[in-house]
């Protein structure tokens, strides 16, 4: 029994078991990714008075809220209409009608944003109908606003519906676009991004480069709330005003180029001038968001952010020795893929293995171009669609140094024996790191805290005394 | 800040019922934002812990995605359990059906996963796109050597509590018994039922159980091997211990293997002795009762003399309790024994004799709490004010923005709370939880005011 043990645990290290586990197709073993209305709810979360709303299972809603409260240790507010067995038979609309109500009643919110779960879509609910005969009932007053979104997490990722969710907000909250309204502010949507530390640190960059602007959507102060004594179910969020302008802002600069699609096209489509650009991770990342932003001020970028690019820079060149030519396993969503693999090569560190369960085709044209193009790109692969069960594989028969990951990597690392650098979600083992900005120009600083650190925290733990150094 | 939904006439009327108890497990309110899970999670909490087996999930990333290793039941042996596996149903599977890309995974598995058995779990999407999970699960049973076992426990079908019951049949129907060999009963043998080895509580109490002499055939299912599973109908005796999820299970077990049942808990002191004692007269050996009394009053004796400091610190304290299941009454005398009283108590996935015994034991000054949402319970913090909140991980930071300690005493914990050595851990982690420096730090205003 044991000897099979044994025997089951090397054959699942070895490479002929990798090829059969990269044979696999039907069976996902370890995903990386979470369900559209997960990216929804979070997005809703950063619209001031929002409240949450799952059309379908509340099964659901408590797997998101939960989910989304590991990471960030704060109480999420989300409410759902509960769809059990009778609505799947006769269709939720006297789910939503009470659910509407309900709600509306309870937690007076400014605004419900609706999304959907699996059973909503399968049964092929029409939310808008619903809404329409919701209000026709008076179950909730005809001009309150609701927005909607249709996210099946048989579709698609959490940053699908985040994009989705944005768009509704956008399509319900704002005014039509008028050639004679048309504001001075640039409007940033930074795409799913769980780092609270990085919309605060997009608004100090944005403010410091005396740009008018508004983040969009901006749950920062919603999921990172100081303890007051009171809970506060509505603590910030993009102000409702901006929102109610937000077509007819001069520009938006959307951060995530491969992940906000649905909204970039939206935009677009009302006439509204937009710029995409990759999350701005590393040097190059952050030169483009700021000469993005200079672009649209017509301003000179201040010397307060060029000396802080000069420190980012210093740093760099204080520890590039310990990144440089070592090989780097990542996995998670596009844009952060392209900001981190961005980062690494400006460090001379060699990505190996990259891994992106959520990966689209455009994402997948830019990422491989981007490893073509840099000398220490050369032995990496794009695993587009795989999961952290080939991770795995990749990890134990082609060893590199260190895995960049969330919290869901941890099994991996650790049957390859290598440590894990925390970065993207959930990150539920570990406290605080979504308050450090992984953007911009101290976002490289502490980037470089992180990875290094952790190298040389290996190295002491596991040092002989002969090689015990006090400088390292 | 929030209206109370039970004031603005939403609640069903005749929610109290004639003995006093709120109608318990009552379906959610659509919008009420109370904080329920679903039938799919009542049976995957049941059977996860299940050690050396596969549990497949037949859904979408939601189902899967959301909840692949996150319960934090513990495993002395095999980590398959552990492994998210999962159909990750597109698309193009809701037009076409499942059922090739399930059997295909279920194959997979058996041959590279090497699993004791599989459970395949059904989910809201492959029942309405009408996948057969049970045919699925025969056919692949047919080509292999170990059991398939389907789940029907898609989320639409309700509450937790009936994923729970799903689960019950499920182990009743297609594993207990199904042992080859002797169908023989094993002397002084116990059932631990409905207890998950959640943060390894079980390693708390097994001591003590082989102490006394008292063999653990199996938990069901905490640290769950399939094959002292199968042979579960061997035991003398069941215990029941969450007394919400598993009762049609150990009501089967009795008429079928003539397994009589008890309830117990060992949570705190009094209920682990309490408990011990039922057990020993349950099993109806003179020998082992007598040493059992004298057992858990040595054991006793020892946990109070060490919990002793730690109750000095804690005494006079007051607290709201809101949990579910067994811990509803006995997290009562747990606290008592540490002298800390209750100020309003709560459940939301109890049975009434749960129920009942709570407020039994409660002073009858204590305050019920009737609304379960988020608004009812901050309202209930706002008007006791309590010195600590004993809860489940999801209220946790809502307590914390209230400036209240708070004690996580569901799977979200960390730290095992059960039997004697349980006592002493949750007596340190109260302490430290109550007497941290950060509460006074919370309650300075800053900057200070002029004529202080």
């Amino acid at each position: 029994m044991d000897s099979c043990k044994v025997a089951t645990k090397e054959w699942l290290n070895s490479v002929e078991y990798r090829e059969k586990n990269f044979a696999r197709e039907k069976l996902v073993i370890n995903p990386a990714k979470a369900c559209q209305p997960l990216g929804a709810l979070l997005c809703a979360l950063g619209v001031e008075g929002c409240l949450p709303f799952t059309h379908g299972s509340q099964g659901c809603t408590a797997y998101f809220r939960s989910t989304l409260s590991r990471h960030f240790r704060e109480p999420v507010a989300a409410v759902s209409d509960s769809m059990t067995e009778d609505s799947a038979v006769f269709g939720g609309q006297s789910n939503m009608i009470d659910g509407l109500k309900n709600a509306h009643a309870v937690y007076d919110p400014k605004v419900i944003a609706i999304f959907t779960s699996c059973m909503a879509e399968v049964i092929g609910d029409d939310i808008g109908a619903y809404l329409g005969n919701t209000k026709e009932q008076g179950a909730i007053p005809q001009d309150f606003p609701v927005a909607l979104a249709n996210t099946p997490s048989f579709k698609g990722s959490h940053i699908t519906g985040y994009d989705t969710m944005l768009k509704g907000l956008i399509d319900c909250l704002a005014t039509p676009r008028q050639a004679d309204k048309i504001n001075d502010r640039l409007y940033v949507v930074p795409g799913f991004d769980t780092y609270t530390a990085n919309l605060r640190e997009y608004k100090r960059l944005l403010k410091a480069m005396d740009a008018p602007y508004t983040l969009l959507p901006d749950y920062s102060d919603v999921v990172d709330a100081p303890n007051t004594g009171t809970y506060e179910l509505y603590p910030g969020g993009t102000p409702f005003t901006e929102m109610n302008d937000s077509l007819n802002a001069a520009s938006y600069l959307l951060l995530q180029k491969y992940s906000t699609p649905t909204t970039s096209k939206y935009l677009t489509s009302k006439e509204v001038p937009v710029e995409a650009i990759s999350m701005p991770i590393g040097i190059e990342g952050t030169d483009n968001f700021i000469q993005a932003v200079a672009k649209f001020t017509g301003k000179d970028v201040p010397e307060e952010i060029t000396l802080e690019r000069g420190r980012s820079i210093d740093a760099m060149t204080d520890s590039h020795q310990y990144i440089h030519g070592k090989k780097f396993a990542l996995f998670g969503d596009p844009d952060l893929l392209i900001g981190l693999v961005t980062f690494l090569l400006e460090m001379g560190g060699v990505p190996v293995h990259i891994v992106c369960t959520n990966s689209t085709p455009l994402f997948k044209k830019a990422m491989e171009s981007l490893l073509a193009s840099n000398p220490f790109g050369q032995e990496a692969t794009l695993y587009a669609g795989k999961d952290l069960w080939h991770l795995r594989s990749l990890l134990v028969t082609e060893p590199v140094d260190m895995l960049i990951g969330d919290s869901h990597g941890k099994w991996a690392a650790r049957d390859a024996n290598i440590p894990l650098v925390r970065v993207g979600f959930p990150i539920t083992d570990r406290v605080n790191l979504h308050r450090y900005p992984i953007i911009g120009y101290s976002g490289v600083i502490n980037l470089i805290t992180m990875i290094v650190n952790t190298f040389l925290d290996e190295v002491d733990r596991n040092s002989t005394e002969a090689h015990f150094e006090m400088m390292r | 800040m929030f209206t109370n939904l039970t004031k603005l006439d939403l609640k069903d009327k005749k929610c109290m019922s004639d003995a006093g108890s709120p109608k318990l497990c009552m379906k959610a309110l659509p919008g009420e934002g109370a904080e329920r899970s679903c039938a799919y999670d009542g049976a995957r909490v049941v059977l996860m812990p299940i050690t050396d087996v596969a549990h497949l999930v037949h859904g979408p990333i939601a189902c899967a995605g959301n909840s692949w290793d996150n319960r934090g039941a513990r495993s002395s042996g095999s980590q398959l359990f552990r492994r998210g596996l999962t159909t990750d149903i597109m698309e193009n599977d809701v037009i076409y059906g499942g059922e090739t890309k399930l059997k295909e995974s279920i194959l997979e598995i058996a041959v590279r996963h090497n699993p004791k058995a599989i459970f395949v779990y059904a989910t809201c999407v492959s029942s309405l796109i009408g996948d057969d999970v049970d045919k699925i699960c025969r056919e692949a049973e047919a080509e292999l050597t170990i059991p398939v076992i389907a789940v029907n426990c898609p989320g639409f079908l309700g509450d937790k509590n009936i994923g729970n019951r799903i689960a019950g049949e499920v182990l009743f129907d297609r594993v207990i018994g199904t042992a080859e060999g002797s169908d023989e009963k094993i002397p002084l043998s116990i059932n631990l039922i409905g207890e998950y080895n959640i943060a390894g509580d079980i390693w708390g109490v097994i001591p003590d159980l082989n102490n006394l002499g008292i063999t653990l055939q199996t938990a069901i299912t905490g640290d769950a091997k399939f094959d002292d599973l199968r042979s579960a109908h061997r035991a003398s005796l069941n215990v029941l211990i969450c007394s919400k999820s598993l009762t049609n299970l150990v009501r089967k077990m009795e008429i079928k293997y003539g397994i009589p049942f008890m309830e117990g808990s060992f949570y705190g002191i009094h209920d682990t002795s309490e408990t011990l004692i039922n057990i020993a007269k349950a099993l109806g050996d003179p020998d082992l009762l007598e040493r059992t009394m004298a057992y858990v009053q040595k054991r006793e004796d020892e946990t109070r003399k060490t919990i002793a400091g730690y109750k000095a610190l804690l005494e006079g304290k007051q607290a709201i309790l809101f949990t579910g299941g067994v811990k509803t009454w006995s997290m009562v005398s747990t606290l008592a024994e540490l002298g800390i009283n209750i100020l309003a108590g709560g459940t939301q996935n109890s049975t009434p004799e749960d129920f009942q015994r709570m407020k039994e034991l409660m002073d009858p000054s204590a305050q019920i709490i009737e609304d379960t949402s988020s608004a009812g319970f901050l309202k209930i913090i706002a008007e006791k004010k309590p010195d600590l909140i004993v809860a489940g991980g999801k209220t946790k930071y809502l307590a914390h923005k209230t400036r209240t300690p708070f004690l996580d005493i569901n799977h979200g914990r960390k730290l095992p709370y059960a039997g004697y050595e349980g006592m002493i851990q949750f007596a340190k982690t109260l302490t430290r939880t109550v007497l941290s420096p950060v509460w006074g730090l919370l309650q300075q205003d800053f900057p200070p005011k002029e004529d202080e």
